[in-house]
């Protein structure tokens, strides 16, 4: 079979809407500089977090590039694979185990309400570390994005998390809603062809700078505003002044990708029926997930966003997939899991392999399924690594970024919270060469030690979980 | 404290309040930066009694002149870095008169009289004069004195006496023996307002001038020049100043505290060490295998009785005696909580402590179901209007209905913890404000400007004297509250702007309802939570948003907000409540609540398998949402039975197309009430189609147990046990669901948690994925009704035979109706519940059961709760 790479320009101009031409993307794509210091470009601090649902068997992770991996496999120079990353912390007694093991994803740390995490994600460490005045203007400060169909906690997809814990973006789930939040400008109508459009662009900044100043009030120093509100009113207020940058400060023009088509797989409440499941292709599933990842790829290189987290699949992910699924010339798998597993509704799921992995048995199912994520992935970082991504010291974004990839879940058989969450597979980039790569490491290491480093490691003086605790430097994932 | 249950319970939730104060003030000064600073225009003279020796008290004002104090009798105080304590009869007084203060509040005609005291007792009397400007007894400029539990202030103007009567009283209560923060204003107008912990709690007259202010009164504290008004307590801070602070500077300063106010650390001995340290550590790593379900080894930690009884291999707990205590013997081995990671160093010692202190154990049960987010109880959101909130706010405010235009423009609130309009959960995106600014400009656009602004001002000219009047008027009506000067200032530049560009008056307007629209102000809920960690009552405005939102989910209206005027909102909170409760806006806010309690969004997205159900028809699941609505309005509202009623009411309103779904004779075109006491299968809510079908398609009795365990019972479960294949066995000839799960049962290693939830579900076997009844399932295997339900704290199951018995075990059971109440207040509060809320909850669970247990005796309970009439400080559980 053939892998069903898709070419970006082919997928954006074969979807109809979207037209963006070579020369513009070429020039879209030119990085920007962020610092003046000196004569060059300096690389910008960048941080991702990839997650993808119900995880890799530990078993099936000691198989290296032969087994489910070797989709990864191409990049396998640019990624530092890492086994045995322990996540029991995050196992919180009576709540269940996916969203456990989600919401500790890049936080180390257990839920702390159904929709927040016990503490910040590592992109938003850096990010707060790095840019403690806030992003330069015209970026997205967040951008929070995924192709999942299963919702009933917010963190079984959300994946970037504020200090406090809540979500530090809004899930942009269709490539539609991506696009807006990314590429979107507010229209105003053109003040300097009519006075008299001038005059109420005039005003309506004027209205503009008067709710400003009530929100600089109640997010400054004189606020009455507890800590955790002040910071959501600062977060208001940051929200605004994207706005009245996009109305009132940046280019109109016409150069800007347009509008991508309209989704054609369900999301939404339709997405995720009361945790039974939906019915989806294959080539559904990817040709959605694949424009999604386009752009976001696409917003990274324009510099549009630096720091954020996309999802495929959620944690505990429902879906009943169908198709045949090919990789490197060859068939991997028939996709039909209500079929082969002779159920309906949400026992009709691929969620159900993972309930049935038995390290002794073949495990044929999970195995194409875990395929496929990686398949998936690897499809979006390489979009980062291609001759477009290369930067001013000649190294591409995805090797100048960092990008963390994680899951739920080691085990696949998620009813052992203990053997769950102790062999989370990890993988990150180098980071502009601060971790090593092109290996694949037992760190036998907790969640937490990992994550530390990696902020220690990022020059970030910021570290993750309890302050009285022991910690364990990571030194060998250090380049 | 009362002796009266309800009485007890609010004695104790005073003692959790300052519990929690004490607990988090240390760490609150560890952690962060204070939350607000004091204002120093205007100030004439401040005490902060720095100095801990001499017999001066310096005045650190910091302008010309020092108003320094002489302390006549050293021996009568006792001084530290931040206070001073009168223990003894002595008098405090500047040398000279302070002519400077004098003459600038003669100018002014202002005056504000600020202190941080703490009073020994209440029965000092005279009044007592805390802070005094006079002469003798009878002869001053103003005196701020203690009379019993009152305060008492006397100013001198040309209207009022030489004496400074009439006074202006506090009413009884609110002088103390705690750090009280006391506030007295008199503005040019002659209106004075007595402030206490930042709220104003009484408010007068003293009209004329203060131009008769005599020259000779000497400034003193703690007595009368003529050294027979003492007052005995502590000064922490004294400030005084030529103009009226405005309240949001009174609750900002109040806000700012005193450091040296700072309540005492807690104390192993004390209840309040097991509310905050026991209970939770008990919760969180005990109770999974000791609680009265489980009781390994014999212990049952949930209660004190058998807590202290010990288990199997002797007593867990030895008062006094940590090292022969058996809980204390294996938690510091290590060997408990077992197979978890030991408890961390200061858990241990925490525990070690309470047992050395005696082992008070002040409650009669723990409920974990309280710790489970307590990690949350250091944070405190505040509350975006959710998206019905907005609508119906637009609604009520400007009458413009802009359902569609909201519900398309801006982002769906996800459910958190239960409920979507969770505060924490509300955040804000770029969508957000798009959204708020394209409505902002519809809704303008479609209201009557002009009529709109004749509300509020008869004078359209657009001048900035002219405008102020409108603005205010609006902003008041709109942002439900006073706006403060430089809010009216900022709304008055759009005008000016609008005036400067040639546009009119009405073109202003509609630009500042534009700006109001999109204010913090009206998008969120806003509250002053800078109390300094201390619980406070919310202001009148505050509390007029929240009972308006709580019952009505949109905001006060004029009899709310003139009541809030008049500061006599407090005290009418139960007539006002009635009031409210009559109004439609209630049953409304009352339909969401059920909506978001049984999640009844889910049904929008229901998809049966079509193979399994081909009679599905789509509409049914829009019918089933109705039903329930419809159901629980005619038994709140019409039919005002019990809440716990619910379970077993013997009537529904259904469609006739669901009606032939249920099997019952359809009796009308549309929705109609159907009598079912002769169906003995169906009534009440969980034979809804709307709860039947949480089950799935294949009717999960686990998945409908547990809810029934979570939504109706307050209980939790534990993730399954290792080695568990978890996957769902189907059903076959001769193996029906029920068979499945009594396997299960029999299981020991599933049956532990199992027992708790699953045979909830037995009840509803006959009921299939899309709620419709049958005696036998697909495979021909009978169905059955009878089973057992385990109430969580309970030691035994108990049996039923039918739908029916359960339903009417369910209806009922106190922990049924407390769990209802729990739901509710989680709703109106807009967060989870806390440990700390717990004796609030029971009292007004108490409260609502004696009045009869309707949704009119819940809300009215709570809106007259503390849980409604306090603030929640940042770090108050």
């Amino acid at each position: 079979m053939t892998s069903r790479s898709l070419s970006r320009r082919t997928l954006l101009k074969g979807t109809g809407a979207v037209t963006i031409g070579l020369p513009l993307l070429e020039e879209m794509l030119r990085p920007s500089p962020v610092s003046a210091k000196d004569s060059r470009p300096e690389i910008p601090v960048r941080a991702f977090n990839v997650f993808f649902g119900l995880g890799i068997p530990a078993p099936l992770q000691t198989e290296g590039f032969d087994g489910v991996l070797e989709p990864l496999k191409p990049l396998s120079g640019k990624l530092l694979i890492m086994r045995n990353v322990d996540q029991v912390r995050c196992d919180r007694n009576g709540i269940n185990a996916h969203y456990d093991g989600s919401a500790g994803a890049f936080t180390a740390e257990p839920p702390d309400g159904e929709a927040k995490s016990g503490g910040p994600s590592i992109d938003q460490v850096i990010r707060r570390s790095c840019y403690p005045q806030g992003l330069p203007s015209g970026m997205v400060p967040t951008l929070v994005a995924g192709t999942f169909f299963r919702r009933s906690r917010v963190s079984r997809y959300i994946h970037s998390f504020n200090a406090d814990g809540t979500v530090a973006g809004t899930m942009q789930e269709t490539p539609r809603d991506l696009f807006d939040r990314v590429f979107g400008t507010v229209n105003l109508p053109d003040s300097a062809a009519n006075p008299e459009e001038a005059r109420r662009r005039r005003i309506r900044r004027s209205v503009l700078d008067s709710v400003v100043t009530q929100y600089r009030f109640y997010s400054g120093r004189n606020s009455p505003l507890g800590a955790a509100s002040r910071a959501r009113v600062t977060e208001h207020l940051d929200r605004i002044r994207e706005y009245e940058q996009r109305a009132f400060a940046m280019r109109h023009d016409n150069k800007s990708p347009q509008l991508p088509p309209r989704s054609a797989v369900l999301h939404g409440g339709q997405a995720d029926p009361g945790g039974q499941g939906i019915d989806i292709t294959l080539d559904d599933l990817t040709t959605e997930w694949r424009l999604l990842a386009d752009l976001y790829a696409l917003a990274i290189q324009t510099d549009r966003v630096r720091f954020g987290s996309i999802t495929f699949l959620a944690a505990g992910e429902r879906i009943r997939l169908t198709g045949m699924y090919e990789f490197g010339g060859r068939t991997i798998w028939e996709f039909n899991d209500a079929r082969q597993l002779n159920a309906s509704g949400d026992q009709g799921c691929s969620h159900e392999w993972w309930h049935r992995f038995r390290e002794k048995n073949q495990n044929e199912q999970l195995r194409a399924h875990a395929h496929l994520k990686m398949r998936e992935l690897a499809y979006f970082l390489s979009r980062l690594d291609g001759p477009e991504s290369v930067e001013a010291n000649g190294r591409t974004i995805l090797e100048n970024s960092l990008f963390t990839i994680s899951t739920e879940s080691g085990d696949g058989r998620h009813n052992d919270v203990r053997r769950e969450l102790s062999s989370v597979f990890h993988a990150i980039t180098s980071a502009g060469g601060r971790f090593k790569t092109g290996q694949i490491m037992d760190v036998g290491a907790e969640g937490l030690d990992l994550y530390n480093t990696m902020l220690e490691a990022m020059d970030v003086s910021t570290s993750l979980g309890p302050k009285k605790r022991d910690r364990r430097a990571i030194d060998s994932i250090r380049a | 404290m009362s002796k009266t249950p309800g009485g007890m319970v609010r004695g104790l939730t005073l003692i959790v309040s300052v519990a929690l104060l004490n607990l988090n003030s240390a760490s609150r000064a560890a952690d962060d930066p204070p939350a607000a600073s004091r204002t120093r225009s205007g100030l004439l003279a401040l005490y902060e009694f720095g100095a801990s020796t001499g017999p001066v008290v310096k005045d650190t004002a910091g302008v010309d002149e020092p108003l320094n104090l002489l302390i006549e009798n050293e021996q009568a105080v006792r001084r530290t870095d931040g206070s001073l304590e009168v223990r003894g009869k002595t008098l405090i007084r500047t040398a000279q008169p302070p002519a400077r203060l004098i003459k600038a509040v003669q100018r002014s005609g202002e005056i504000t009289i600020e202190t941080w005291i703490r009073s020994r007792d209440t029965t000092q009397a005279g009044p007592a004069r805390i802070v005094t400007l006079s002469q003798n007894p009878t002869e001053r400029n103003f005196t701020l004195g203690q009379e019993g539990d009152r305060f008492e202030v006397r100013l001198r103007t040309t209207r009022t006496s030489r004496n400074g009567l009439p006074a202006l009283d506090s009413g009884r209560g609110h002088a103390g023996t705690r750090p009280t923060h006391l506030v007295y204003t008199r503005d040019r107008t002659g209106r004075t307002f007595l402030h206490v912990d930042g709220r104003q709690i009484a408010h007068g007259s003293a009209e004329g001038e203060t131009s008769n202010w005599a020259s000779d009164c000497r400034l003193a504290l703690a007595n009368e020049l003529s050294k027979d008004r003492p007052w005995l307590g502590t000064f922490y801070l004294v400030a005084i100043y030529d103009r009226a602070l405005q309240p949001q500077e009174i609750a900002q300063h109040f806000a700012a505290g005193s450091s040296a106010a700072t309540p005492p650390a807690l104390a192993p001995g004390d209840d309040r060490f097991f509310l905050a340290r026991i209970a939770p550590l008990l919760a969180e790593h005990c109770l999974e295998c000791h609680d009265p379900g489980s009781r390994q080894g014999g212990l049952d930690l949930s209660r004190k009785v058998t807590a202290l009884a010990g288990g199997d291999t002797g007593r867990a707990i030895i008062p006094g005696k940590p090292a022969e205590s058996l809980l204390w013997q294996q938690v510091t081995s290590g060997e408990m909580p077992q197979d978890r990671p030991p408890l961390p160093d200061d858990v241990k010692q925490a525990l070690r402590e309470w047992i050395a202190a005696g082992a008070v154990w002040p409650l009669d049960v723990i409920d974990p179901s309280l710790y489970v987010l307590d990690g949350q109880k250091k944070q405190r959101w505040l509350q975006r209007l959710t998206v019905p909130e907005y609508i119906e706010t637009v609604r009520s405010a400007v009458k413009v209905d802009v359902t569609q235009e909201a519900r398309e423009l801006l982002p769906k609130d996800l459910r958190a913890d239960g409920f979507s309009n969770t505060a924490y959960n509300l955040n804000i995106d770029l969508d957000h404000v798009e959204a708020y600014a394209k409505l902002a400009e519809t809704i303008v656009g479609r209201m009557d400007v002009k009529t709109f602004a004749a509300r509020f001002s008869e004078d359209s000219r657009l001048s900035a004297d002219r405008m102020r009047p409108l603005i205010e008027g609006m902003g008041k009506h709109l942002l439900r509250g006073p706006l403060t000067g430089e809010e009216t200032a900022s709304f008055l530049q759009i005008s000016e702007t609008v005036s400067a560009t040639g546009g009119d008056a009405e073109q202003a307007v509609s630009y500042i309802l534009e700006a109001m629209l999109q204010s913090p102000r009206f998008i969120y809920r806003m509250e002053d939570q800078s109390d300094g960690g201390i619980p406070r009552p919310v202001s009148e405005y505050e509390l007029a948003s929240r009972l308006s939102y709580i019952l009505w989910g949109g905001p006060p209206d004029e009899e709310l907000m003139r009541a809030a005027d008049e500061g006599r909102l407090s005290g009418r909170l139960e007539a006002q409540a009635r009031r409210m409760l009559r109004d439609p806006r209630a049953i409304a806010r009352s339909r969401q609540f059920v909506h978001e309690w049984l999640n009844l969004d889910r049904l929008e997205n229901l998809q049966p398998d079509s193979k399994h159900f081909p009679q599905w028809d789509p509409r049914l699941a829009a019918d089933m949402r109705a039903e329930t609505l419809d159901f629980f309005e005619e038994h709140a509202w019409r039919r005002k039975r019990p809440l716990a009623e619910l379970f077993n009411a013997q009537f529904t309103v259904a469609t006739p197309r669901l009606a032939s779904h249920y099997g019952l004779e359809p009796q009308d075109d549309g929705p109609a009430l159907y009598d079912l006491s002769e169906v003995p299968d169906r009534g009440g809510l969980l034979t809804h189609g709307s709860v039947l079908t949480i089950g799935g398609d294949h009717a999960s009795m686990v998945t409908r147990g547990l809810f029934v365990l979570n939504h109706v019972l307050r209980g939790r479960v534990n993730a399954p046990p290792a080695c568990v294949d978890t996957t769902p066995v189907p059903t076959e000839p001769g193996l029906s669901q029920r068979r499945i799960a009594e396997i299960r049962l029999a299981d020991s290693s599933c049956a532990g948690c199992h027992r708790r939830f699953e045979p909830l579900a037995f009840s509803l076997e006959r009921f299939d994925g899309i709620g419709a009844w049958h005696r036998r399932d697909q495979h021909g295997n009978d169905l059955r009704q009878n089973g057992e339900i385990l109430f969580p704290g309970a030691e035994k199951a108990v049996t039923y035979e039918t739908t029916a018995e359960l339903a009417n075990l369910l209806a009922d059971s106190p922990r049924v109706s407390e769990t209802i109440t729990w739901k509710l207040a989680q709703f109106s509060l807009g967060r989870p519940l806390m440990a700390g809320d717990l004796p609030e909850l029971n009292a007004i669970h108490e409260t609502a059961r004696t009045n009869g247990g309707t949704y009119a005796a819940v809300m009215t309970a709570l809106l007259t709760s503390e849980l409604v009439r306090m603030s929640r400080t940042e770090s108050q559980p």
